[in-house]
C-alpha cells in the first residue's frame, strides 16, 4: 500500500452504542464565564454553520459569522427538497438508532467510520424535536403527528419533510435561531465576505483573511478556533445540482495550510436531472427520485436513432435497467442508474439534442393508471420539467441524465469534527466524515444538523477547555504575513489580463471532470484527467481574463478565485480516484467490476480512508490513510440483481 | 413585558385608522344616499326629513355627527395622505418601465391615484358645503308642513341648484364619478386593512367592493341628474346662485 | 432568437446609473434568463467591457437570491416565479427587454443590478423565531398540530425572502414579506408565546428600515415568486391589533 502515515481519529473506547454518551461525559466544560472570553469563527451560513454559530452563541460564546450571499438564509441548503432522516421510528415499522447507524454505514458501501455515524443516528432524534420545537411546518397527518415518507436505500418510512421544501424550512429554522443571536449581540454577522485564507499562530488555527466582496478590501479577523462549514465542491464539475456559488475555495484554502483532504474522488451522481440542452447551460435541475416509481427508462436500440420517441416501436427499445436488474428494475440506487445511463450514451444511443440523455417514459403508467392519477402524483415536478424544457411529459417521455450532485470527501476531521490543523474544524457537507463512498438521500441535512447543533457545541468546549491560547490580534506578523499571501493571490490574478473567461475556463474543467472522473473511472481516462488539467490551469493563469477592479464588486474576480481552487482540486479528485482502484459507492473504476459489472470493493486494500497532504506546490500530496474499522456491520458485497 | 413605546402610529395603525374611517365615510354616504331619496318624495317630507335631522336629540344628534364626520375626515386625509406619500420616500429613483403583474394584483388607475381622487372629493366637499351646509339659508326661505309647523325650504334649496345649473350638475356627477374611482379601491381596501379579510372572501371583497362603489356613485350621481331633468317642477329663479355662496363663505372664512 | 436589452447599469450607490442598450443574438429558448445575461456578460468581457452584475446562487427558484425588474415585473412577466425560473421561450425574438434592479430605499443599490436586502434580515431578528435554546425541545410529537394549520402554516413558509414584493409595491412596503412571517407562527401552537412581542417588533423594524406603508394594491402577491397570500397581511394586522390591545 502506498500508505506511509495512518491518521488518529480519536475514537471514544467502549462499544459504539456508548461512545457519545461517555464521550461527552468525559470531555471538559468551559465556564460559562469564560464562554464569553471565546471567540470563535464560524465560515458558512448553511445547515451546518447556522445551527453551530446559534448554538454556539446560545452558550455564551461570541461568535462571528461569515457568508458569499446578501443573507445567512440563502445558504445552498435552502435549495434541498426531499427530507431529512431520523431514527424517530414514529412509523412503528422497526426503525431504530441501530437501525439507522446500520443503513448509513452500508449505503456508504463501507467506508464511513462506525463511530461518527453511530453518532449521528443518536442525535438524528433530537435534530427533529429542535426543529419542530423552532416552528418548522413539517407535513402531518390528520391526527396532527409527524408525517414520514420513505427514502432510497432505507425500508423504513423515516423521512421528514416539509412539501417539497425542506431544506429551505430547516435552513429557515436555523437562521431565525441565528438571527435571535444576532439580536442578543452573540453572533455578529458579516455576509458577502468570502474567506480566503486561514490565519495560523503557533501551528493553531486562529483567524480568517476574507475578501469583502461588495467593497473589494481584504479583512482580517482573528478567533480561538474557526469552523469551516462551507459545503460541498460539487460544482467542480462546472455543471451539477449546486447552486453556482458553491465552491471549494475555504476548504481549499485551508488544505494548503495543512488540513488534509479526504477521500477527494467520493462524489455522489444524482440520476433523475433535466438534461442539458446546450453550451451555455448554467445549473443542472434535480427531480425528485420519486419519478422512478412509475417511469420507465429507455433508450432506442440502434445507435443515432434520431426518430421521435413515439415512431420508435416497442420492439426497438432498450429498457436497459429492467432487463439488467429484474428484481430491481427502473429503482435501482443512484450511483447504479447513474452510471446504466451513462453507459448507453457513451455508446450512442443517447437521446435529444445532445446525446446525453436517457428516456423515462410514463406512457405505460398513464395507460394503466390513467392520467390523473399521475398528475396526481408528480403534477408538479411535470409542470417544472415542462417549464424548464417546453416538453409536456404527458405527451412525450421525459428526457433525464445523472448530475453531481453530492460529495461525500471533504476536509479530514477526527470524532471531535477538527481537522488536521488544531483549531480549526469542518462541519456539514465540508468534511468528510459520515457518508463514507455514498451517501443516502435525506442523510446530509441530517448530518449537517447534526454537526451543528448537537456535535461541536460539546467538543469545541473541550477543545476551549483543554487548549491554552494565547491572545493574538489581526495586527500579528501571522496575519501580515497571510493577507500579503492573499493581496499577492488577488493582484496576480487581475493580472493576467488575457482574454478567456472564468466560466470558460471552469466550462472546460467541468467537461473533463465529469467525462473522466465522473460516473464511471478507468486508469487510462483519470491519466489522461492529470495531464489535461494542468493544461487547462496553465491556460487559466496564462489567459484569463477579469473586467473591472479587484477593489470593487467584482463577480469575475470571485468566479476566477473559484476556478483557481477547482483547477486544484480537480486534479486530485483524479489522483484519489486513481489511487482507490476498487469500486465502492460512487466511485466506479472500470476495472474493479465482477463477473455481471457490479461494483466490486476492495476491502482488504481499501477499507480505509484516504486522506491527502499538501507538501507544496507543484508537489505531489502525500497520500496518508485512516484504517476503518467494522466492529458493528460486516462488510458485504451489494446486489440489486 | 409589551413596551407601549412600540406601538406609536406604527404603518398598521395608520392603516387601521384609514380602513375606519374610509369605512366609517362610506357608511355616512350610504346614509346620505338613503336620505337623500326622499328628495324625490318632494318638498314635504324631504324637509321634514331635513328638519327632524337637525332637531334630534334637541339638536345634539347633528352636532355630534359633524364632529365625528369632521374628525374622521380630517383622519382620514391625514393617514390615507401619509400612507399615500410614504411611497416617494421609500422609492426614492423610479422605474424606467412600470408594469402589472396581472393575476391577483388590485394595482390599478384607481388604487394608484388614491391621492388625487381624494383630493377632488376633497374640493367637492367643500363646494359642497359651502352650498348647501352654509348656504345663506334667509334666502332659502321657510315651508310650512301639513303639521303647522314651519321649517326651512331646503327641498328648494336643493333643488334650485341643481335646476338652474346644468354646469353644476355636471360638477357633480364629475365629482361623483371621481368618488366612485376612489371607492372602486377603497371599500375593499378598507376591509382589507382592518384585517377583516379571510382568504375565504378575499376574491369575493375585491368585486364586492367595486360593486358597492358603484351603487353608491351612481346613486349620488343620478340625484343632481333627475332633479335637472324634472327641471319645470320648481321655480328656481327665487335661488341665489353658487357664486353668491361662496363671497358669502369666504365673508364668513375672513372677517373683515 | 435575438432580442434587443436595455440595462440599468449603476458603477455604485452614490454613482448615477442610466439604461444602456444591447443587443443580443443566438439565444437558445430554453436558456434561462440569467443564462442569457450569463452570455450578454461573456460577450462583454471579450469586448473588453464589464459585465453586468446581477445575483442568482440555486438557479432553481429557492434561495431568492437572483431579482431583477424585467419590463416593469418584478421577477418577469411570467408570475409564480423567480428570475431564474423564467425562460427565453417566453419572450420573442427581436422584443426589446428592459431590466432594472429592484427599487427601494430599504433595499440600497450596491452596483448595476444588485441590491442589500439586509433590512429583512434585520426585520427577522426582531421575531422571525421561536425563542428555543438547542438541546431543550421536547419530542416532537408530543404537541399535535392540526394537519390544516400545518398546511397553513406552509404556505405562509414558503416565503423565500427574495424581495420582489418590496420591489414590485407601488409603496416599497415590506408588508408581504412580514406578513407572511408572522403568519407562519401564528399558525402554529410554537409561535403562541411569543405572538405579541414578535408581531409588534417586526412591524416596527419594518417601519423604522424606510420601507413604504401598504395600500393594498396586492401587486406583491401577483410578483410574488411563492404566491404567497396578502391574507398573511390581513392576518398581521389582525394579529397587531390584538397585540396592542393585549399591551394595554
Ligand atoms: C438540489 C439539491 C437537493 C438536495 N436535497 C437533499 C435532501 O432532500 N436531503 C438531504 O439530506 N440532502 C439534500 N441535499 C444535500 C444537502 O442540501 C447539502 O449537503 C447540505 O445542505 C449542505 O449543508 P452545509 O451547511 O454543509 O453547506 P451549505 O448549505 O452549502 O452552506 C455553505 C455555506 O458556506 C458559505 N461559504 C462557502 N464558501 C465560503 C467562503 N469561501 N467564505 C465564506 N463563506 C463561504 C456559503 O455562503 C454558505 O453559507 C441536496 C442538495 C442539492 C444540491
Ligand atoms: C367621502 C369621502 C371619502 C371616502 C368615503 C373615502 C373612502 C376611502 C376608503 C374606504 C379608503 C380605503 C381605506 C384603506 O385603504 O384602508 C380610502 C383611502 C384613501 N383616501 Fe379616502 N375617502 C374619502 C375622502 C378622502 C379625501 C378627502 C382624501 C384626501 C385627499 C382621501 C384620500 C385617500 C387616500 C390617499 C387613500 C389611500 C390610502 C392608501 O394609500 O392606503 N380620501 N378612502
Ligand atoms: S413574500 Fe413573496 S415576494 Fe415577498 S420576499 Fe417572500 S417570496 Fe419574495
Ligand atoms: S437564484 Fe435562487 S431563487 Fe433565483
Amino acid at each position: 500500500m502506498s500508505a506511509k502515515k495512518t491518521l488518529d481519529a480519536k475514537i471514544p473506547p467502549g462499544p459504539v452504542t456508548e461512545k457519545w454518551t461517555q464521550h461527552k461525559f468525559n470531555m471538559k466544560l468551559v465556564n460559562p464565564a469564560n464562554k464569553r472570553k471565546h471567540t470563535v469563527i464560524v465560515v458558512g451560513t448553511g445547515l451546518a454553520g447556522a445551527s453551530a454559530a446559534a448554538s454556539l452563541g446560545e452558550l455564551g460564546y461570541n461568535v462571528l459569522n461569515f457568508c458569499i450571499q446578501d443573507s445567512p438564509r440563502r445558504a445552498h441548503s435552502v435549495a434541498a427538497q426531499g427530507g431529512i432522516n431520523a431514527a424517530k421510528n414514529y412509523q412503528n415499522d422497526g426503525d431504530s438508532v441501530y437501525r439507522l447507524f446500520y443503513d448509513t454505514v452500508k449505503g456508504g458501501d463501507f467506508r464511513a467510520r462506525e463511530a461518527n455515524v453511530h453518532r449521528l443516528a443518536e442525535v438524528s432524534v433530537s435534530i427533529i424535536d429542535q426543529c419542530v420545537a423552532q416552528g418548522v411546518p413539517f407535513a402531518r397527518e390528520y391526527g396532527g403527528m409527524l408525517s414520514n415518507r420513505s427514502f432510497g436505500g432505507a425500508q423504513v418510512s423515516r423521512t421528514f419533510y416539509a412539501r417539497g421544501q425542506t431544506g429551505q424550512q430547516l435552513l429557515l429554522g436555523a437562521y431565525g435561531a441565528l438571527m435571535r443571536q444576532v439580536e442578543e449581540g452573540k453572533v455578529k454577522l458579516f455576509p458577502r465576505r468570502e474567506m480566503l485564507d486561514l490565519v495560523k499562530v503557533n501551528d493553531v488555527a486562529r483567524g480568517i483573511i476574507c475578501r469583502n466582496l461588495v467593497t473589494g478590501e481584504l479583512e482580517r479577523y482573528a478567533a480561538d478556533a474557526v469552523l469551516l462549514c462551507t459545503g460541498g465542491y460539487s460544482t467542480v464539475f462546472y455543471l451539477s445540482t449546486n447552486a453556482v456559488n458553491c465552491n471549494a475555495t475555504a476548504a481549499w484554502r485551508c488544505y494548503k495550510r495543512g488540513a488534509y483532504f479526504a477521500n477527494p474522488c467520493f462524489t455522489q451522481i444524482h440520476p433523475t436531472c433535466i438534461p442539458r440542452f446546450g453550451e451555455t447551460q448554467s445549473k443542472l435541475t434535480l427531480m425528485s427520485e420519486s419519478l422512478r416509481n412509475d417511469g420507465r427508462v429507455w433508450v432506442p436500440k440502434r445507435k443515432g436513432d434520431d426518430r421521435k420517441p413515439s415512431e420508435i416501436p416497442e420492439t426497438e427499445r432498450d429498457y436497459f435497467l429492467e432487463a439488467k436488474y429484474p428484481a430491481f428494475g427502473n429503482l435501482v440506487p443512484r450511483d447504479i442508474a447513474s452510471r446504466n445511463a451513462q453507459e448507453v450514451c457513451q455508446e450512442g444511443r443517447g437521446v435529444g439534442p445532445t446525446g446525453y440523455a436517457v428516456y423515462l417514459d410514463f406512457g405505460e403508467a398513464i395507460q394503466r393508471l390513467g392520467k390523473d392519477v399521475i398528475a396526481q402524483r408528480y403534477g408538479n415536478l411535470f409542470a417544472m420539467y415542462h417549464e424548464i424544457t417546453g416538453d409536456d411529459p404527458y405527451e412525450t417521455p421525459m428526457m433525464i441524465y445523472p448530475a453531481p450532485h453530492y460529495t461525500m470527501g471533504g476536509l479530514w476531521v477526527d470524532y471531535n469534527l477538527m481537522t488536521t490543523v488544531n483549531g480549526l474544524f469542518a462541519l456539514g457537507e465540508a468534511n468528510f466524515s459520515d457518508h463514507g463512498a455514498n451517501r443516502l438521500g435525506a442523510s446530509a441535512l441530517m448530518q449537517g444538523l447534526a454537526d451543528g447543533y448537537f456535535v461541536i457545541p460539546y467538543t469545541l468546549g473541550n477543545y476551549l477547555a483543554t487548549t491554552k491560547l494565547d491572545p493574538v490580534t489581526t495586527e500579528s506578523p501571522e496575519f501580515d504575513a497571510v493577507a500579503a499571501e492573499v493581496q499577492a493571490g488577488v493582484d496576480k490574478l487581475m493580472s493576467i489580463k488575457g482574454k478567456t473567461t472564468a466560466d470558460e475556463i471552469h466550462r472546460e474543467l467541468g467537461n473533463i471532470m465529469i467525462d473522466e472522473v465522473g460516473m464511471s473511472r478507468h486508469e487510462k481516462g483519470l491519466n489522461r484527467a492529470l495531464e489535461e488539467i494542468p493544461r487547462i490551469r496553465e491556460k487559466f493563469w496564462n489567459d484569463l481574463c477579469i473586467p473591472g477592479d479587484a477593489k470593487d464588486y467584482n463577480k469575475e474576480l470571485e468566479k476566477a478565485g473559484r476556478v483557481a481552487d477547482f483547477l486544484e482540486l480537480g486534479e486530485l479528485m483524479a489522483r484519489d480516484a486513481l489511487e482507490r482502484k476498487e469500486s465502492c459507492g460512487g466511485h466506479f473504476r472500470l476495472e474493479s467490476q465482477d463477473s455481471e459489472g457490479e461494483a466490486k470493493r476492495d476491502d482488504e486494500n481499501f477499507t480505509h480512508v484516504a486522506a491527502w497532504r499538501f507538501r507544496g506546490e507543484d508537489k505531489v500530496p502525500e497520500r496518508c490513510v485512516e484504517a476503518l474499522e467494522y466492529e458493528n456491520v460486516k462488510p458485504s458485497q451489494r446486489s440489486y440483481k | 413585558m409589551i413596551n407601549l413605546q412600540n406601538i406609536k402610529i406604527s404603518s398598521v395603525t395608520k392603516k387601521l385608522l384609514t380602513g375606519i374611517t374610509g369605512l366609517s365615510l362610506v357608511l355616512f354616504l350610504v346614509a346620505h344616499l338613503i336620505g337623500n331619496l326622499t328628495l324625490f318624495a318632494g318638498p314635504e317630507v324631504f324637509n321634514a326629513y331635513a328638519q327632524f335631522l337637525h332637531h334630534f336629540m334637541h339638536g345634539m344628534f347633528i352636532r355630534l355627527a359633524e364632529f365625528g364626520l369632521f374628525s374622521f375626515f380630517v383622519i382620514h386625509i391625514w393617514s390615507a395622505v401619509s400612507v399615500s406619500l410614504s411611497k416617494r420616500k421609500a422609492r426614492p429613483s423610479r422605474y424606467a418601465v412600470e408594469g402589472n403583474a396581472g393575476g391577483k394584483s388590485k394595482k390599478s388607475l384607481h388604487s394608484l391615484n388614491m391621492i388625487i381622487s381624494g383630493s377632488i372629493i376633497l374640493l367637492f366637499v367643500l363646494v359642497h358645503l359651502n352650498h348647501f351646509k352654509f348656504a345663506d339659508h334667509e334666502a332659502v326661505g321657510t315651508m310650512t308642513l301639513a303639521n303647522g309647523v314651519e321649517v326651512q325650504n331646503v327641498y328648494r334649496l336643493v333643488v334650485g341648484s341643481f335646476q338652474g345649473n346644468f354646469g353644476y350638475v355636471l360638477f357633480y356627477m364629475l365629482a361623483m364619478g371621481v368618488l366612485c374611482s376612489h371607492l372602486m379601491h377603497g371599500v375593499w381596501s378598507a376591509v382589507q386593512s382592518l384585517g377583516l379579510a379571510r382568504p375565504s372572501t378575499l376574491p369575493y371583497l375585491h368585486i364586492g367592493g367595486m360593486a358597492v362603489a358603484i351603487a353608491l356613485a351612481v346613486g349620488f350621481f343620478l340625484l343632481p341628474l333627475l332633479i335637472f331633468m324634472m327641471r319645470g317642477t320648481f321655480d328656481p329663479n327665487a335661488m341665489p346662485d353658487p357664486v353668491h355662496h361662496a363671497s358669502l363663505l369666504l365673508n364668513r372664512l375672513i372677517p373683515g | 432568437m435575438n432580442v434587443n436589452l436595455r440595462i440599468w447599469r449603476q458603477p455604485g450607490p452614490n454613482a448615477p446609473g442610466r439604461l444602456v442598450d444591447y443587443s443580443l443574438d443566438e439565444i437558445d429558448p430554453s436558456q434561462s434568463f440569467l443564462e442569457m445575461l450569463d452570455k450578454l456578460n461573456e460577450k462583454l468581457i471579450h469586448e473588453g467591457q464589464e459585465p453586468v452584475a446581477f445575483e442568482s446562487d440555486c438557479r432553481e427558484g429557492i434561495c431568492g437570491n437572483c431579482g431583477l425588474v424585467i419590463n416593469g415585473i418584478a421577477h418577469g412577466p411570467k408570475g409564480a416565479c423567480t428570475t431564474c425560473e423564467v425562460r427565453m421561450r417566453q419572450f420573442n425574438s427581436g422584443d426589446t427587454i428592459t431590466v432594472e434592479p429592484f427599487r427601494a430605499k430599504a433595499f440600497p443599490l450596491i452596483k448595476d443590478l444588485v441590491v442589500n436586502r439586509s433590512a429583512f434580515d434585520r426585520i427577522m431578528s426582531k421575531g422571525g423565531f421561536v425563542a428555543v435554546n438547542t438541546g431543550s425541545a421536547q419530542d416532537a410529537n408530543l404537541i399535535p398540530i392540526h394537519k390544516d394549520d400545518a398546511e397553513r402554516a406552509m404556505d405562509a413558509a414558503a416565503c423565500i425572502g427574495c424581495g420582489a414584493c418590496v420591489a414590485a409595491c407601488p409603496n416599497a412596503s415590506a408588508s408581504l414579506f412580514v406578513g407572511a412571517k408572522v403568519s407562519q407562527f401564528t399558525w402554529l401552537p410554537q409561535g403562541q408565546v411569543e405572538r405579541h412581542t414578535r408581531v409588534l417588533k417586526m412591524v416596527k423594524q419594518m417601519d423604522s428600515e424606510g420601507f413604504g406603508d401598504c395600500s393594498n394594491h396586492a401587486e406583491c402577491e401577483a410578483a410574488c415568486p411563492k404566491e404567497i397570500s396578502i391574507s398573511n397581511i390581513g392576518r398581521m394586522r389582525r394579529e397587531y391589533t390584538k397585540a396592542v390591545f393585549a399591551a394595554v
